[in-house]
């Protein structure tokens, strides 16, 4: 793309920049605390509380031996991935059809759809009465019961099919001419135009089924099904517990190191995936669609 | 392109089934009840049982000792002689503490899907209430039929008949109350090193501890050169201005919330006189500004990692949380001369001094009426009975010579054991997971090793025990009618109002005269105040708690 | 290109016949055979609950089930809506809900632009995966961390107020200031995620109206005024509209971790007090009757939005 270097343009630039860094420093400020408090030692913490600054070489990572060197680790991490996976890919495939149906202008019943959903939007259930029908079904003990309640989200819903919205009917209608059924332009000529929202929401969903820690308390009875959320949350209460554990305490970190520590590692696959999906979004995904 | 994302969508379509299907079975839980037509009117009693040619499964949930440790793998020894010796398939499932506990035991209960043998859970430390709440539900079955088959137990466990009576309603038994966790364990402690640098006398009067704060928020008695220390440390817990105040509300003849000192002026606390002079008297600590300000939004973790900083110099703390080896070891390491010593209680200006509310809350067990139906209720208590006598060891140790060993004067120790099996272990933790919950009772043996002596790190003794037995002798209110009061039904309302209240008096967001405590009273009046107080007074009664 | 949510249907000029319906929907009948999985799971796993939700009108006894269990009508919004703090809680929710919408979208959408306009586009990857970083910090460690901000003893903000001369401020008991730490510790951490969905659809605008605005020599401000932000006006009206629809979600995770005592009468929430009241008792039908409470409030909030938001600016959910 072509910058124009005007200089009205280079000021706009610098000043953009500045903002930015400005947003970024306030941002990062705070956060460098956490990541410092995940690497204090036991006995700086203890002698001053978590300071400003320290120095890389006094940093322990005995926090982090200790979450990530816990003996259900590996297979906690694992039912996070098999939840997340699995989650994200039943509501992404049930949210995408709906978002598309509900963006065809002319679609009968289109309004009625749309109250439905809607309705259930504004009137959520609650924790009972959604217990009642999984318990109902014998869905007890099974990663089911954590992802299909929360599964399409009418927010990310609505979302998309405002994306969808945007996109040229004239797109739609050349490949109609060309003979192509609905369920063909939705997978031929929709979604491979549709990269950036549709990352976006399965980012949304990942996020949302990898932090969940609610509902496999509720659910969930062996301990081997237990997501990383939740067993984290068991090292911290463990660590606080300790007058009625006699025993040789497991911490030998602090309970603040291990909290940021646990935050850190949960947030690290996240970190990891939305640059991955930033390649996809690249300006401008409808050139070269159709011929004016 | 197009075939790229068809064979996409189309594994990930057959992954999702094969993962679906490669989640374990649901444990057995019982099928819901099929909808009575009405609620029954007696409990029905437990059918006298014949020995089942089968094994018996028996669903037990509790909570876990140790909470980050997992629960015992499939191949435990447990597991094996459970089966064979008493014939039944025991499914252990561990449930959370607290607010999540509370929860899923109240999803459960509500879906009638409650497991045969289960712990009560209550974020309010309110068992009994949770208790009575389900029995009213008709989801408990009464066990008092299983008592005589477990002597051994009952002799070691139930052996006090409040107790019983606590979970006795309708003149049936549906709950086993499990011993309390030791009593009357906290007590007020100071740093004597503090009081030696700066010559001062162990306070013994509200005045002399106002006195003695001050002195060590201002007169840095940690010779460290900065203004990092307070007097007084805590925070809030339950109730008004919590229990780690209340050695300060004791001293005017108030503690806690209910008025058990005086039996026959039965009612809340703010009634009295001398509650308004205590609460003055907590205000000019606060204004002196001896108390760590953070108090009122502090936790109790928070709390404890700022008293191991070395920030306090008074503050109330249960005996093992401060002395046990492995929660003492990080303040030992920055403060190897600091030392804490334990402080009588306080007396006040009339001559009253009350440590805290002893309330004797413990945990309680219940068998639910789907699994009574089944007959499963002898197999109940044989496991119970077995857990106390022959498993004993087993589930609360483990095995003798190879996880612990009894030495020569009877007690527990792990003397030349490999360390990785030593009882005390963190490999060993999933197998002991229920020891606090059903298997310990206090008894000498298991305290001795649960809070052994040691020295600190500049040679110094350290006696857990001697500690305990202080604050032991201290004289603390027997609130344990506590535990047949009710909340009334407009419980967030009346409580939010009753602390907000205290609370705001004493930071100064509202004056404290005769004229707004009065106006404070008339405000819990208006929540029903004189109502909670007769509904209390009656349940007492009837529980003859009230002499 | 103009974009919009749901644009105004002209009256058709043909007569509306059922045989005409009938025609329409089987020329799109793949577009039902689309739907229909996610209709029935909406069905079962939206509706169903729903069914079961009726508890709120009921005195729920497990033992009686759903059907069998008797109807005491509006018995539980009663005992809310009657309750000594109700007037506080509504007060105190809609407060927070509206002014965390208030003064976060507004800078999420600055800073999505912001992002989209500058040419720098390495510094541009570091401070999007920067930003929304905090999202992901959970409240009990944001709770340690304003702690050490805003503490009165030596937090850093009373240090530096102290400094200039100034008596300390017990920010997180005082119910002068707790409101505003709630906001702004909000909008901190929730700001740059907020971001990534105004960024993607910043993205959808298409690059030939910024080049045709660079023909007609706009400045950056121009483009921004009249292409950046009318491209993405239906994701802002969408955004809205919905947090509208949940505006007595006040953040219960955030406010629970933050809150006490001293600071009740200005913090307390719905959702806490329906976990102090909800949790201490086995009232299953109560907190049934509070979420319908807020859906019901919710309903009414969208669509008053809703004709204000067609009024104004020509988008709607209808």
């Amino acid at each position: 793309m072509l910058h124009t270097k005007t200089r009205d343009a280079v000021i706009f630039q610098i000043g953009l920049a500045s903002f930015l860094t400005l947003i970024l420093l306030i941002i990062l400020v705070p956060f460098w605390r956490v990541i410092v408090t995940a690497f204090i030692p036991l006995d700086i913490y203890t002698r001053e509380g978590v300071p400003f600054f320290l120095s890389p070489t006094r940093w322990s990572f005995e926090a982090f031996k200790q979450l990530l060197g816990h003996s259900m680790f590996p297979r906690a991490a694992w039912n996070s991935v098999v939840i997340t996976l699995l989650g994200t890919a039943i509501s992404v495939i049930l949210t995408v059809p709906l978002a598309y149906g509900l963006s065809t202008r002319n679609l009968p019943g289109r309004k009625l759809i749309m109250t439905l959903v809607l309705f259930t939007y504004l009137f959520s259930p609650g924790l009972i009465p959604v217990y009642l029908l999984i318990t109902g079904m014998e869905l007890t003990n099974n990663y089911l019961a954590i992802i299909l309640p929360p599964a399409v989200s009418v927010y990310n819903t609505l979302v998309m099919m405002s994306f969808f919205e945007g996109l040229p009917e004239e797109l739609k209608d050349a490949a109609r001419i060309d003979g192509a059924n609905e369920l063909q332009v939705l997978l031929h000529i929709i979604l491979p135009l549709s990269r950036p929202i549709l990352l976006t929401i399965g980012l949304f969903y990942a996020v949302f089924f990898w932090n969940e820690f609610f509902t496999p308390i509720l659910y969930l009875n062996d301990n081997d099904l237990l997501p990383l959320p939740v067993l984290l949350r068991n090292i911290l209460i463990s660590a606080s517990f300790n007058e009625y554990v006699e025993y040789d305490a497991f911490s030998s970190s602090s309970l603040e190191s291990l909290k940021a520590a646990g935050v850190l590692i949960t947030m690290i696959p996240m970190l990891l995936i939305y640059p991955w999906i930033q390649r996809y979004f690249t300006k401008g995904t409808l050139v070269g669609g159709v011929k004016e | 392109m197009k075939n790229w994302k068809m064979i996409f969508v189309v594994s990930l379509l057959v992954l999702s089934q094969i993962l679906a299907a490669c989640a374990p079975a649901a444990t057995p839980t019982q099928a819901p009840e099929p909808a009575a037509t009405e609620a029954p009117a007696e409990p029905t009693a437990i059918p006298t049982a014949t020995t089942p040619p089968e094994p018996v499964d028996i669903v037990l949930w509790a909570q876990a000792t140790v909470t980050e440790a997992s629960a015992p793998p499939d191949d435990w020894v447990a597991y094996q002689i459970i089966r064979d010796e008493l014939n039944i398939n025991l499914t252990y499932a561990i449930i959370p503490t607290g607010a999540d506990g509370e929860a899923k035991l109240n999803a459960a209960a509500a879906a009638n899907d409650l497991p045969d043998l289960f712990q009560i859970v209550s974020a309010s430390n309110d068992s009994r209430g949770a208790l009575l709440r389900i029995v009213d539900l008709g989801l408990v079955a009464p066990v008092e039929e299983l008592m005589p088959l477990m002597p051994e137990r009952t002799n070691l466990h139930y052996n006090d008949p409040l107790a019983i009576d606590l979970v006795t309603f309708n003149g049936h038994q549906y709950g086993f109350p499990e011993p309390p966790p030791i009593p009357k364990r906290e007590g007020l402690v100071i740093r004597k090193d503090w009081l030696d640098k700066l010559g001062l006398a162990v306070p013994t009067t509200p005045e002399e501890l106002l006195a003695v704060a001050v002195a060590f928020t201002e007169q840095d008695p940690d010779g460290n050169g900065q203004n990092d220390t307070y007097g007084l440390g805590g925070f809030l817990n339950q109730q008004g201005l919590g229990t780690r105040f209340d050695f300060i509300m004791g001293a005017y003849g108030v503690p806690g919330v209910w008025n058990f000192a005086d039996p026959a002026n039965f009612g809340l606390n703010v009634r009295s006189e001398q509650f308004p002079e205590a609460l003055a008297f907590f205000k000019s600590l606060v204004d002196a500004k001896v108390i760590d300000p953070d108090w009122p939004t502090l936790t109790r973790d928070d709390f404890r990692a700022r008293w191991k900083q070395g920030s306090y110099g008074i503050m109330w703390e249960d005996f093992a949380a401060l002395t046990n080896k492995s929660n003492y070891e990080p303040f030992d390491t920055n403060f190897p001369d600091g030392e804490w010593i334990p402080v009588a209680s306080p007396k006040g200006p009339n001559g009253d001094a009350y440590y805290g509310v002893y309330t004797g809350r413990g945990q309680i067990f219940a068998v639910s009426q789907t699994a009574a139906d089944a007959g499963k209720g002898e197999a109940i208590a044989k496991l119970l009975e077995w857990m106390a006598t022959d498993g004993y060891y087993l589930l609360g140790f483990g095995e003798e010579g190879k996880n612990f060993i009894i030495d020569a004067n009877g007690n527990i120790s792990t003397e030349g054991l490999d360390p990785l099996e030593a009882y005390t272990a963190p490999e060993r933790q999933p197998f002991t997971q229920m020891r606090n919950q059903l298997i310990f009772y206090n008894s000498e043996q298991e305290i001795a090793a649960r809070y052994p002596d040691y020295k600190t790190l500049n040679g110094r003794d350290m006696l857990p025990m001697t500690f305990l037995s202080f604050f032991q002798n201290e004289p603390w209110v027997d609130g344990r009618g506590i535990q047949v009061i009710l909340p009334p039904a407009n419980a967030a309302d009346f409580d939010r109002f009753y602390t907000e209240g205290l609370i705001k008096f004493v930071l100064g967001q509202e004056e404290l005269n005769d004229d707004t405590w009065a106006a404070y009273l008339a405000g819990l009046d208006a929540l029903g105040a004189a109502d909670y107080e007769a509904a209390a007074k009656q349940a007492l009664t009837d529980a003859g708690l009230l002499k | 290109m103009t974009v919009k949510i749901l644009p105004s249907i002209a009256p058709s000029t043909e007569k509306f016949t059922f045989k005409k319906l009938l025609r329409s929907m089987w020329r799109q009948r793949w577009l039902y055979f689309l739907m229909a999985p996610t209709l029935i799971y909406f069905l079962v796993f939206k509706y169903g609950p729903l069914w079961n939700a009726q508890i709120a009108f009921k005195d729920f006894k497990p033992l009686l089930g759903v059907m069998g269990s008797p109807w005491v009508g509006f018995k539980h919004f009663e005992t809310f809506i009657n309750s000594f703090y109700f007037a506080d809680l509504m007060t105190n929710t809609i407060i927070f809900s509206v002014a965390k919408l208030l003064l976060g979208l507004p800078i999420a959408v600055i800073c999505a632009i912001a992002l989209h306009e500058t040419w720098f586009l390495r510094f541009r990857t570091f401070v999007q995966t920067m930003i929304y970083l905090p999202h992901f910090l959970s409240w009990v460690i944001m709770f340690g961390v304003l702690l050490v901000i805003l503490s009165p003893g030596n937090g850093l903000l009373n240090a530096i107020i102290e400094r200039f001369g100034g008596e300390p401020i017990p920010f997180l008991t005082s119910p002068d200031h707790f409101r505003w730490v709630v906001i702004l510790s909000d909008i901190w951490k929730e700001t740059g995620w907020s971001t990534i969905l105004y960024l993607a659809a910043l993205l959808a605008i298409s690059p030939d109206l910024y080049e045709a605005a660079a023909v007609d020599g706009a400045t950056p401000l121009q483009r921004i005024w009249y292409i950046s932000l009318p491209g993405i006006l239906p994701v802002i009206v969408l955004v809205t509209l919905l947090r509208m629809g949940h505006i007595l979600e006040a953040g219960f995770n955030q406010i629970f971790v933050l809150y006490s005592v001293p600071v009740y009468s200005v913090g307390d929430i719905l959702d806490t007090w329906v976990y102090r009241q909800g949790v201490l008792q086995f009232q299953f039908s109560l907190a049934t009757a509070v979420g319908f409470f807020k859906g019901a409030i919710g309903l009414g909030l969208i669509l008053i939005s809703n004709r204000i938001a067609k009024r104004l600016a020509q988008q709607s959910i209808y």
